[in-house]
């Protein structure tokens, strides 16, 4: 089985992809700081289903001076990594001028320092194997924009600019390195969003929805699929035509 | 194998498989003028690390990176254990 690093993968999104992928066929290895309950059903329900493997191991991912050690750990437990989704994040919330600095910088570490030292260590083992996929977590925010959410977007805009130009870096080893945006969506990250803005957000979408978990995970699903093998550098809007 | 010839091995394997033509190794050749480009390089950097254990471009390998095959190899060579 091929093995894929899920982070922020025990609940939410990440735990949506995690089940996603797994189903697959793929060995999964979520991290994270908690396990959870959902996370320990998901783990049971990939064990009964046969298909694919689910495991956890926690993580603070905020740590970051840990990151290439956790990252020896895992492949001397797992082997060498075919895929990483770069998942977790902090959904900081809140009018710029008056945020605290510590949760600006807060923000920064976790949705993109955070991310770029585990891409080192883990792209390192997809390049001494058979290639290997990368998906990062965007959000249609990065282009958009949206009000209180500026030190969030600038962090999911981050990512796609590492997602193209570490897409040319690595492309030549037969990597792929592609992001998914997604849209507005129900899980806890957006729970500072009433539901009159969310009702807002889906009457204004193409579709009069919003997108669900499932969505967004089937998109991260086929990227790392063989028929994505030549779609790389790409930010993969998933949103109900919110954006359209 | 001596951590010398584990690198050279590996220099001659990775341009092979990254079809690139090698010029003679040397300890005095520049590590850009070997043929190798910057990704064949970081594929050796990778590779060494599974084989070697080593990496000191890790967080802590604050280290210049070395212009020769000779201060390349030498960094491996008096990686502390």
């Amino acid at each position: 089985m091929l093995n894929a690093l899920v982070t922020g993968g025990t609940r939410g999104l990440g735990l949506g992809i995690a089940k996603a992928l797994a189903s697959s066929g793929f060995q999964v290895i979520a991290i994270a700081r908690n396990e959870g309950d959902a996370m320990a059903a998901a783990r049971e329900q990939v064990a009964r289903d046969g298909r694919g493997a689910l495991h956890f191991r926690t993580f603070d991912l905020a740590d970051i001076d840990r990151i290439g050690d956790l990252v020896k750990t895992l492949r001397r437990d797992f082997g060498g990594f075919y895929g990483l989704v770069n998942n977790a994040a902090i959904g900081t919330s809140g009018i710029l001028t008056t945020m605290p600095d510590s949760a600006i910088e807060r923000a920064v570490r976790l949705n993109v320092v955070s991310p770029l030292t585990l891409t080192k260590y883990v792209v390192r083992s997809m390049m001494t194997g058979q290639g290997g996929r990368i998906v990062n977590l965007s959000s249609v925010v990065s282009s958009t924009g949206y009000s209180g959410l500026s030190v969030y977007s600038a962090t999911k805009a981050s990512l796609t600019g590492f997602t193209r130009s570490l897409a040319r870096e690595v492309g030549p080893l037969g990597i792929t390195v592609n992001a998914v945006a997604p849209g507005f969506i129900n899980t806890e990250m957006t729970r500072d969003l009433n539901s009159n803005q969310l009702v807002q957000i889906a009457r204004r979408s193409a579709l009069q929805r919003l997108p669900e978990v499932v969505d967004i995970a089937n998109a991260v699903d086929f990227l790392f699929s063989e028929q994505a093998r030549n779609i790389t550098g790409t930010v993969m809007t998933v949103d109900a035509g919110n954006t359209a | 194998m001596s951590t010398r010839s584990v690198i050279l091995d590996e220099i001659v394997r990775i341009a092979e498989q990254q079809k690139k033509k090698l010029a003679p190794l040397t300890d005095d050749l520049p590590l850009l003028g070997s043929g190798l480009d910057s990704l064949c390089i970081a594929v050796l950097v990778a590779t060494l690390d599974d084989t070697l254990g080593i990496d000191p471009f890790d967080r802590d390998g604050d280290v210049p990176f070395p212009v020769t095959i000779g201060d390349f190899i030498s960094l491996y060579e008096n990686a502390p254990a």
